[in-house]
């Protein structure tokens, strides 16, 4: 192993060793984007505050989160003796006191508070972190040190075997890291599953310089967080595996693209490629072996194409970020002209550990075809939108009920979205495997690792005229496939949601799904997915849209009605206030919602539930046409 | 945010950035940061710094929906058109915000003191419903607290 290397390794455990032996109460609040949303910095300072007026024998630092992220701020707390830690959830700054009173002045647990022991020995009350039901099933590879370690600290990581395996590439050849990454079978984390060894092989084969390594960390699908995660728990995983990719394919230059949305994340990257150039590991002869490398942290300003490899390099040379043709491949011709390669966020950060502990061990714990674990974050209509670490192969119903608690009380369960708006929508589909052929066979992708569940009173339509919307929104603009074909989904759309479904609709949508494939990128080719899948998955809700004109979901602002059911009801003139748009007006002693102004926002019926309805519009004629069909 | 700049303190703010580097995001990062927005100066000041054309430049701030080409209002609410949002009932909220602030997506007050745009899921979808006001979440919101929150920021209440 490098001696320069050898030599960081020991200094920064035998810091992290004293740290631990401090005597001091470890207090580590999670501080990332979801925990600063639900109050962590406030946390940490009345933390702060209180230890210094009381003169309390603990100290407080900041960790990545644990993957509870519907319950930040969390908490972990290490003995003073460094025996046993404890994690807490929902330390809001309001629970500050009485928390320090319980685990530093009397060292007792919070039960209540507690979700488990992460180290140490479980108790009657609080039993170990692994039995939760949350992390039952996880392994956590890629997160290991996700609220483990101090993100901003590449102290903490060195400590925790960080940059090992960048040790070990350097004693290889190029050849043969590129065939550990092989042997592995690691396929592309953004949803594409092509393996990233060959990637960096076709980088390694070319033929000119300088080259280019890109780290996409654009993760533009809305309800995944998994890359963020990454980034502001453990930020140096990621340079690590660039570092290992650097070696493999002869790289010269590194970017990691962030966006925009991402501030946090983009800050502490910055933060961790400065440590390692000052630690030697980023720069001019990488630890005394004559091996340069320079690695630059990138922001977005708002674009989801961006998320494409070559509309990512468009926008890193300064242009709109529009999808190049291909070829040539960005193998050939990416940044600059020159030889580029791009993976993701997660791919990259699985590279340290298969170095360091080979490929054989990466690959054994996952029974599917793809090996290794995957991050996934759930969200939608259900209790817990957290993010996890697991091999592939769990069902969809394990993903409901294990890892995100269920649907929310009221919510009956419709459905999901996995992959983002380029992805589709499934009925039910709960026995679906989280692998990549399930979807596949269905015309869509499991994706970056983002699943929305969405329940009964969700409408498919609406759920199409949202993503076919955002497509639309950030279509380049190079191909008339893409920006025209969304354009005109949106109106058809439209025109069902008010009312005006007419023969020929499906056929319309139908010849747009194979229009569109003909677009140059995936955003174009994929922007009709939704309709194509919902059209198939859910075709009586379109056929209740178009020819009916019936809603079941209650969404669509043509089909339905808002009435003042109750005159006498108590809550009623709270519905009259809350009308942002004063639709409900009293005439002669009645009151009745003007329709033409009503805005369908269900405000009234939120706050009057009693006094106002909503009501099917078509309902006499649904009613008349039972009665035909009855008699 | 400060006042207008001067045709030399744009060109002095830009003056680190060269061509052909990748430096055009960097450098329109730092006049938004520094301005709150990009101005028609600062266009042409980043042009001349990285020997190319304003409508290059001008073409890079257009195509990125965080590029602003005018001052931000005191008050931005930025509303989450994220999937986990509108599952809850963001569209609604969305609907109704627009409404009783009386802006389009993209608006402003013509005072300047409220202006309202689309912002995109950053995956603190367990405050799902939520908008962000100055960039701090305020979520689990229904369509009512949200039209209380607009109404209370245009000063209505």
């Amino acid at each position: 192993m490098n001696a320069r290397l050898l030599t960081l390794t020991s200094d920064a455990k035998a810091a992290w060793a004293s740290e631990q032996a401090s005597g001091r109460v470890r207090i580590n609040v999670c501080l990332d984007t979801s925990s600063v949303a639900q109050g962590a910095e406030k946390t940490i300072a009345a933390m702060r505050a209180a230890i210094t007026a009381r003169s309390l024998n603990a100290e407080v630092g900041i960790v990545g989160t644990w993957g509870f992220c519907w319950m930040e701020p969390t908490v972990t707390v290490r003995s003073a003796a460094g025996t046993r830690t404890v994690l807490y959830a929902n330390v809001t700054a309001d629970r500050v006191d009485e928390f320090l009173q319980k685990v530093v002045i009397e060292g007792v647990d919070i039960p209540e508070l507690a979700l488990g022991v992460v180290d140490g020995l479980a108790s009657r009350e609080i039993p170990l972190l692994t039995d939760h039901p949350f992390m039952k099933g996880q392994i956590r590879r890629v997160m290991e040190n996700c609220g483990r370690i101090d993100p901003e600290s590449i102290d903490h990581y060195i400590a925790h075997q960080g940059y090992e395996g960048f040790g070990k590439a350097l004693e290889m050849d190029a050849e043969a890291i590129v065939k550990e990454m092989l042997d592995s079978g690691l396929g592309g984390r953004a949803g594409g599953g092509f393996p990233a060894g060959r990637k960096w092989d076709f980088l390694r084969s070319a033929t000119t310089s300088p080259r280019y390594l890109v780290c996409n960390a654009d993760e533009g699908d809305p309800g995944a967080w998994v890359n963020r995660v990454l980034m502001e728990g453990d930020p140096h995983i990621i340079i690590e595996g660039m570092l290992i990719a650097a070696l493999a394919a002869h790289a010269d230059e590194g970017y990691i693209y962030i966006r925009y949305e991402y501030p946090l994340a983009f800050a502490r990257m910055q933060k961790a490629v400065e440590q390692a150039r000052a630690k030697g590991l980023i720069g001019k002869d990488i630890l005394g072996t004559g091996r340069d490398f320079e690695l630059i942290v990138f922001l977005g300003a708002g674009s989801y194409v961006c998320g494409e490899e070559t509309g990512l390099i468009n926008s890193i040379d300064g242009y709109r970020g529009m999808p190049r043709i291909k070829p040539p491949f960005p193998a050939q011709a990416g940044l600059w002209n020159k030889p580029t390669n791009v993976n993701n966020v997660e791919s990259y950060a699985n590279a340290p550990m298969i170095l360091r502990n080979g490929a054989a061990w990466w690959s054994s714990v996952s029974t599917a075809k793809e090996k290794g674990t995957k991050m996934f974050t759930f969200s939608g209509s259900v209790n817990w939108a957290g993010c996890v670490e697991i091999p592939f192969g769990p069902t969809v119903r394990e993903a409901l009920e294990q890892y995100s608690g269920g649907m929310r009380e009221g919510k009956i369960y419709k459905g999901f979205q996995p992959g983002g708006p380029l992805s589709g929508v499934v009925s039910g589909g709960l026995d679906l495997t989280l692998t990549l052929d399930p979807y596949r066979e269905k015309g869509m992708f499991l994706g970056g690792g983002g699943l929305v569940f969405f329940d009964e009173s969700v409408c498919v339509l609406d759920m199409c005229m949202f993503f076919v919307a955002f497509c639309e929104d950030e279509s380049c603009g190079r191909c008339t496939t893409c920006h025209g074909g969304t354009q005109r989904a949106v109106e058809i759309l439209r025109r069902i949601q008010a009312g005006g479904g007419r023969d020929g609709d499906i056929e319309n949508f139908n010849s747009l799904v194979k229009t569109l494939v003909w677009s140059n990128c995936f955003h174009g080719q994929f922007a009709m997915t939704t309709i194509k899948t919902a059209l198939k998955e859910f075709a009586a809700e379109f056929h209740e849209h178009i020819v009916e004109k019936r809603c079941r979901a209650g969404v669509c602002h043509g089909l339905i009605q808002y009435n003042v059911r109750s005159q006498t009801d108590s809550q009623l003139p709270a519905a009259v206030a809350i009308c942002p748009t004063n639709a409900i007006a009293e005439e002669r002693g009645q009151f009745t919602v003007n329709d033409g102004l009503c805005i369908r926002c269900d405000a009234c019926r939120e706050v009057a539930p009693n006094a106002m309805e909503v009501r099917d519009r078509f309902a006499a004629r649904h009613a008349a046409a039972a009665a035909a069909a009855g008699g | 945010m400060v006042a207008e700049p001067t045709v030399q303190e744009l060109r002095a703010l830009v003056a680190e950035f060269q061509p052909q580097k990748g430096h055009v995001m960097p450098a329109l990062h730092k006049v938004q940061e520094t301005y709150g927005y990009i101005s028609r100066a600062a266009i042409e000041a980043v042009a001349r710094q990285l020997n190319t054309t304003p409508a290059l430049v001008y073409g890079t701030v257009s195509f990125y929906s965080d590029f602003r080409t005018h001052k931000p209002a005191a008050t931005e609410i930025s509303w989450c058109s994220g999937p986990a949002c509108r599952v809850l009932g963001g569209d609604r909220i969305r609907d109704a915000i627009q409404h009783t602030l009386e802006l389009p997506l993209g608006g402003q007050t013509p005072d300047h003191s409220v202006g309202l745009h689309m912002g995109q899921c950053n995956g603190t979808c367990s405050e799902a419903p939520q908008v962000w006001v100055n960039g701090a979440v305020v979520g689990n919101l229904t369509v009512s607290s949200a039209i209380s929150l607009a109404r209370e920021l245009k000063g209505q209440v």
